[in-house]
């Protein structure tokens, strides 16, 4: 872990740094061949294409084939060079300099410029729901067409994590720039981007045909001819797929039955890397503003009676890891330190007793509602698994169902719930993903994912604060070690788990991305070292 | 001339029809609790109050219920279902992409169910107390009251998982040999388990409407005069009795067919079928208002196309029946 | 609109012969073995669902053992769901919450549609246009889709559940009852009601409905069957009640385990089709005891 942090210390270049990258990612050992079609499965079903202006997977992992970005990462959060040959973060910390290639073109032929990546900076912080990404950022300069200049309002310790192939895809401007609301522009359904792979065809609900772009900026890449996502919404469907050889990369799958089975499997290979940048967890958040959760001491009895080795190695077939914090472990600044909330039934009947919550006289103490995001199997299974295990506490633990997404939004956004499972990523950096849960100035009645917890301590949004401005990585970490003991003492939430989710892939396929981003970054070095018959 | 009269009154009726379905649809969406903006919000991963304000603007959703309701009914009225606020694409164009798919599994699983179930009601009707026929019924039966999703998920693993002939998701394959001929193999190949768990649903309905209103017309004078001269049993009854043994069962496929249509939603969910059944399941899920709307609008418009049809084909086939 | 009765159950109505469904029907029905058994088998299920948990009192909720262990590999008979619940105790639980929702769903649909049906067969003339169009409009609305967007708009609780079960499945009720209204209003001793100027609603609810229960008899067990399915569907889509233990329940939140386990979907859902098969029986064998031709022969 320590070692990570240098690395991740060393390349966000501390004292007027000049990382210039050193070269091409490592290639494979065997020379790659060429050709072949992969059929890639997934449950989510996109929207659209354009990740400048929707976050999430759905659309991240297509649209990290479809769009290139300034930078790429590497598996242990170094920043490696992409559309950027070279960068350089200023010693005040207010300016970081891209020198993009000279040779990228968008699949229409036309030049990558630095006037893109301005364009595409502009419309990613004014459309993305992550304010946060570039907030700082008062003006992109365009020196000369392979050179942009961002200017920062203050130091901004996450911009380079921000220029991630899925949090800032360059867009061409000349499609883009023609005045229509990026956020329904019709180039969504099938964009022009510079990454590997050109949108062919986009059924929705049913498959997007990639095909390899052969103007690619990057020699002699990508690999592979074609590639079909498949959405198969179905868990079993999906595995049965894969199964049959059908199918030959499912990604984000958490259904760890069939994890289980697949894993057998000999043509079969299942991977847990590549999904240390979205550092996805599943947790309990408790309203504290209502009662009786507003009282610590019973958030704290909660989280001591929820059994989590079950929840990782029960529920989830052993296949689980155990989250302890706001912070999702695989991010360096992840602290090892802190209270575990291992299961204690008795420690947590004494918290409630001594809170003055005594049993009635059919063991109940008083009653509270479980929300859950619908249609997700493991959190409809881990608000089920409440019922009877709160039970021993004599908490009265009600599933309250939402029909559908929207009905979740509008309970939990307004505040109209008692406690509620939720996903939420961590998105790279702390101030991207992590920072919006708990600042008090993010307590926004009708927004979803802001603080709905409500949640208020004066001492975290000054660590947040600083830490959002801090570039040193050692005093950064201090600064969230002290944040994170805070929060998970408050126990505004309880944390379950890290969603356990998984890459399979067809053992003939040889460089399936497990860097930080995993399949949200370019499949552009995959190649079918023996293809399927 | 009556005819015409009376096909203009029937069409007029199914207009005043369509629109009270437009209209009670709106207002029972419209009364959900829940902010469309905040759907259309929540579905690009959450955003700020000003982001909200400018999309109910956008969208409409600032004005009063009665002028939502008005433009809406006057977009209709120019063919547009309007924008899904999910795919923010023409609800006209999202049907369109699915309803093909949907419309090839009901009426396969139509005509399936209904001949093979007139076929068996007939063979039961002939000899109504034989242990053969009992079988059958109990048969048709059984299919009838098996959840339809159970009855796919065991097609589903016997023939896609444990022995492999058939494949297990969608409509087409991923990787798909060129021309037309191994395109149309390959969605036949596709089409058989789904096909199959909608059809066993409905075989019993059939063989029994079959078996009821054959047992009737076997009973009737004209066949008794028809075995009185003498004709061969076979004679009897495929060329007199099941001609008018097959006017109700005509007519029910005419209802059903709309129940099926939205029917297909179950078997959709478990075959991965690109149909409307699933957009439909889907859109509810999201919110997805104006594609909702849509397709309760197009499944009410085709029900009500499926009875007009039907209808008239009573009027053609039976002569009995004879106009208002 | 054609008069040709267009039930879609199926079914034959009574023609010309009129009686009380009685003793006649009854030893007609005791004939038909397979009408038997199906009465036999839904009273067993029945008594389980409502013997079961008073004289077993367990928590169909209660962890009681390692997820997903195969029926036999321990001292619960049918083995334990994704969560490590008792599947046996979640059947004999989860019945009652399942047939209640049938019961009632069938209930809310015949007393709907008789209501409407009896006004529009008896009144006839505007009455029964403006009945028929309302039963008209909720044909053509897609049944699944419409209770799937009513459970949307409230919550999914067992009581919006049976209630959007028993508003979309009333309109074939309705229909059935208007053509026997429509019959039977007809008949000699109808008329001699009327003579003696008997009010409306007396004629409505003494004279003709006793003599059209028989069709509308069957029509409420075949619903019954429908609702059962119905919910079953619904909580395999998601739209069930995850705080009320019932069949389709069990079925929905172990649908995703199917691959590796067959138990905790197979088995609630054998206990649905053998619900719903043995309610079918009794419909057809009411059906065929009800209708005098078949008595002929």
């Amino acid at each position: 872990m320590v070692r990570m942090v240098r690395k991740f210390v060393a390349c966000l270049g501390l004292a007027a740094a000049l990382a210039v990258a050193a070269g091409m990612p490592p290639t494979a050992f065997a020379e790659p061949k060429p050709g072949g079609t992969l059929v890639w499965v997934t449950q989510f079903n996109p929207r659209h294409l354009n990740s400048a202006v929707q976050s999430g997977v759905a659309t991240g992992m297509p649209a990290a084939q479809i769009f290139a970005s300034p930078l790429r990462y590497d598996d242990k959060w170094n920043p490696q060079p992409y559309l950027a040959e070279s960068w350089s973060v200023a010693a005040d910390g207010l300016s970081v300099t891209l020198h993009l290639v000279k040779n990228a073109t968008f699949h229409d032929g036309k030049p990558v410029t630095s006037k893109d990546v301005a364009f595409s900076v502009k419309t990613v912080k004014e459309h993305h729901p992550f304010k946060s990404m570039f907030e700082p950022v008062t003006a992109v300069e365009t020196p000369d067409p392979y050179t942009a200049i961002l200017r920062l309002a203050h130091p901004h310790p996450a911009i380079l994590l921000a220029m991630s192939p899925a949090l800032l895809p360059i867009l061409p401007e000349h499609i883009y720039g023609d005045g229509q609301d990026p956020k329904t522009h019709p180039a969504n359904m099938k964009p022009i981007g510079a990454g590997p792979f050109k949108v062919e065809e986009f059924k929705s609900g049913d498959y997007i045909t990639l095909v390899r772009n052969e103007n690619y900026f990057l020699k002699g890449r990508p690999y592979l001819d074609r590639i079909v996502v498949r959405v198969i919404p179905d868990g079993a469907n999906r595995a049965i797929t894969m199964e049959r050889g059908e199918g030959h990369l499912l990604a984000y799958e958490d259904q760890l039955r069939e994890i289980a089975r697949l894993q057998k499997l000999d043509h079969l290979a299942v991977t847990d890397k590549g999904y240390e940048g979205v550092g996805a967890l599943v947790w309990l958040a408790f309203n504290t503003r209502k009662e009786p959760l507003n009282n610590k001491a019973v958030r704290q009895a909660i989280s001591y009676a929820i059994d989590k080795s079950f929840i990782t190695k029960a529920l989830m077939l052993g296949l689980g890891t155990r989250a302890y914090g706001p912070i999702a472990p695989g991010s360096p600044f992840a602290s090892s330190a802190l209270e575990p909330y291992e299961l204690d039934l008795d420690k947590a009947n004494r918290l409630l007793d001594e809170a003055g919550f005594k049993r009635g006289a059919d063991g109940v103490r008083f009653s509270i509602t479980v929300d859950y995001i619908p249609g997700s199997p493991l959190q409809k299974s881990l608000a089920e698994y409440l019922k009877p295990q709160l039970k021993k506490i004599g908490i009265q633990t009600e599933p309250r169902p939402s029909p559908d997404f929207p009905t979740w939004a509008q309970r939990v956004s307004n505040h109209d719930f008692d406690t509620t499972i939720d996903a939420v990523f961590n998105w790279g950096d702390p101030v991207i993903g992590v920072h919006r849960t708990y600042l008090s100035s993010n307590i926004q009645k009708g927004v979803i994912w802001s603080n709905t917890q409500s949640y208020a301590n004066s001492q975290v949004d000054q660590l947040l604060q600083q830490a959002a401005r801090e570039l040193n990585p050692d005093v950064r970490k201090q600064l969230y070690n002290e944040f994170q003991r805070i929060v998970v003492d408050d126990a505004p939430i309880s944390y379950l788990a890290l969603i356990p989710y998984r890459t399979v892939y067809h053992r003939g396929l040889a460089n399936v991305p497990e860097n930080i981003w995993g399949v949200m970054s370019p499949l552009d070095e995959v190649y079918w070292e023996t293809p399927p018959k | 001339m009556a005819l015409l009269v009376s096909l203009g009154h029937r069409l007029l009726h199914v207009v005043g029809l369509l629109l009270a379905v437009l209209i009670l649809n709106f207002a029972l969406i419209h009364l959900a609790p829940g902010d469309p903006a905040e759907v259309i919000a929540g579905t690009m991963g959450g955003v700020t109050e000003e982001v909200l304000a400018e999309i109910r603007r956008a969208y409409g959703l600032d004005q009063p219920f009665h002028v939502q309701l008005l433009t809406y009914l006057g977009r209709i009225a120019q063919g547009d279902l309007g924008y899904s606020y999910y795919f923010n694409l023409p609800v006209v164009q999202l049907i369109a992409e699915r309803v093909l798919p949907t419309l090839l599994l009901v009426l396969s699983a139509l005509i399936l169910s209904v001949v093979l179930g007139t076929f068996l009601g007939v063979l039961t009707a002939r000899k109504p107390e034989s242990g053969f026929s009992h079988l059958i019924t109990l048969f048709s039966l059984a299919g009838n009251s098996a959840p339809v999703f159970w009855t796919g998920i065991v097609l589903l693993i016997l023939f896609a998982s444990v022995w492999p002939i058939f494949p297990v998701t969608g409509m087409q394959s991923a990787i798909r040999e060129p021309g037309f001929l191994a395109a149309a193999l390959d969605i036949l190949h596709h089409l058989v388990l789904p096909m199959l768990t909608l059809a066993i649903i409905y075989l019993a309905q059939y063989s029994r409407l079959s078996r009821a209103s054959m047992l009737d017309v076997l009973g009737s004078d004209y066949i008794r005069t028809a075995r009185a001269k003498g004709l061969s049993e076979r004679k009897v009854i495929f060329k007199h009795a099941l001609r008018n043994a097959v006017l109700p069962v005509i007519t029910m496929a005419g209802l059903q067919f709309g129940n099926m249509f939205a029917g297909a939603v179950l078997v959709e969910t478990v075959f991965n079928w690109p149909g409307m059944g699933r957009l439909a399941f889907e859109s509810i899920l999201r919110r997805d208002s104006p594609t909702i709307l849509g397709i309760l609008f197009f499944s009410a418009l085709i029900v009500v196309i499926a009875n007009l049809l039907t209808d008239l084909a009573y009027r053609l086939v039976d002569p009995r029946i004879k106009l208002k | 609109m054609t008069t040709v009765n267009l039930n879609p159950a199926g079914l034959e109505p009574a023609a010309a012969e009129i009686c009380p469904p009685g003793r006649e029907a009854w030893r007609m029905f005791r004939r038909n073995i397979a009408a038997v058994a199906g009465l036999v088998m839904l009273c067993t299920i029945v008594l389980v669902c409502v013997l079961g948990p008073v004289v077993f009192p367990v928590d169909p909720f209660e962890i009681v053992w390692a997820p997903l262990t195969p029926p036999g590999e321990s001292e619960y008979l049918f083995g334990t769901d994704y969560l490590g619940r008792d599947v046996l105790a979640g059947i004999v639980y989860g019945g009652k919450a399942t047939l209640v929702v049938g019961i009632t769903a069938a209930l809310l649909s015949v007393v709907i549609g008789v209501t409407i049906g009896a006004l529009a067969g008896y009144h006839g003339g505007w009455v029964d246009s403006l009945m028929m169009r309302i039963t008209e409009f909720f044909q053509v609305l897609p049944a699944l889709l419409l209770a799937m967007a009513l459970i949307t708009l409230f919550s999914p609780t067992l009581t919006t559940i049976t209630v959007a079960i028993g508003i979309v499945s009333w309109p074939a009720v309705a229909r059935l009852a208007r053509a026997e209204f429509l019959r039977i209003k007809q008949l000699e001793f109808v008329r001699a009601a009327r003579a003696i100027s008997a009010s409306d609603a007396r004629i409505i609810l003494r004279v003709i409905l006793p003599n059209a229960l028989p069709p509308l008899i069957v029509m409420a067990a075949l619903n019954t069957g429908t609702a059962i399915l119905f919910e079953a569907g619904l909580s395999f889509l998601g739209l069930g009640d995850p705080s009320q233990m019932s069949w389709g329940m069990m079925i929905g939140s172990n649908r995703d385990y199917i691959l590796s386990a067959w138990w905790p979907v197979t088995l609630p859902g054998i206990a649905i089709f053998l619900t719903v098969l043995s309610i079918s029986l009794i419909g057809d064998g009411l059906n065929d005891a009800f209708n005098p031709k078949l008595r002929e022969r």
